[in-house]
């Protein structure tokens, strides 16, 4: 045993002998590399879930009727302003804003940049996000300024018997 | 030991690749243009086998 380091040149039974600091083959270009197929297969795996619920909607799955959802009175909403509601699920917040006698127009405001709930200025005539400034022109829902590309998705309304109904979600090819 | 650092090139630009796929493939999903979430998809799945086949040539090689 103590001869061992005195032979010329001494047995080497392992590697190690010339590692000088902790973890020093912890990354190197070998254990680097590896690391990057890791993420590559991180990522596929995880393209799986987008690839399902596209597929979903693709067969019609998604395509669900919702009942009709009142909002609220005819009454209730004078021009102008804004009523928050939920459509098509309790956490769908959306809003919907009077524009006219007879003018509605409903949106589900969750900002299309990070989903911030996004809001009705009156006297701006603009819908604003608080969270990065993003602005939806309300008579389209799309977006005029800030980070948001995509346009607010449209809920449809319909009037009947003095109040304001929620019909369905409008998708955007259509 | 000679080094060679064109896989690890390789390898960074298939997780860039990964990078760019993945956020196509969430915008075109929102978008509700569902044909192209599906495309990303399959090129981001495509990359794994080819991300392990450059690990396994440059290990051959070494
Ligand atoms: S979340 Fe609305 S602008 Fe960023």
């Amino acid at each position: 045993m103590t001869d061992k380091n005195n032979r010329i040149p001494f047995d080497e039974d392992n590697y190690t002998h010339n590692i000088n600091r902790d973890n020093e083959r912890k990354l190197d270009r070998r254990g680097f590399m590896k690391t990057l197929v890791g993420a590559a297969g991180v990522f596929a795996v995880s393209s799986l879930p987008w690839g399902a619920v596209a597929a979903k909607e693709l067969l019609g799955l998604g395509n669900k009727e919702y009942p009709h959802q009142k909002i609220a009175d005819l009454n209730a909403v004078a021009i102008g302003d804004a009523v928050e509601f939920h459509f098509p699920g309790e956490h769908d917040s959306a809003l919907l804003i009077r524009l006219g006698d007879e003018k509605f127009v409903a949106y589900q405001n969750a900002c299309t940049h990070l989903r911030c709930p996004v809001f009705w200025v009156k006297d701006k005539n603009e819908m604003i996000c608080p969270c990065h400034h993003g602005k939806f022109d309300v008579e389209t829902g799309a977006p005029t300024a800030g980070p948001p590309r995509r346009p607010l998705p449209e809920i449809e309304v319909e009037v009947k018997d003095g109040a304001i109904f929620a019909v369905r979600v409008k998708r955007y090819e259509a | 030991m000679k080094r060679n650092y064109i896989s690890v090139a390789l390898l960074c630009g298939i997780l860039l690749l990964n990078i760019v796929f993945t956020q196509f493939m969430v915008h075109q999903y929102f978008y509700e243009n569902y044909v192209n979430t599906l495309i990303f998809m399959s090129l981001n799945i495509i990359l794994f086998p080819i991300a392990w086949l450059v690990y396994k040539r440059d290990r051959r090689k070494a």
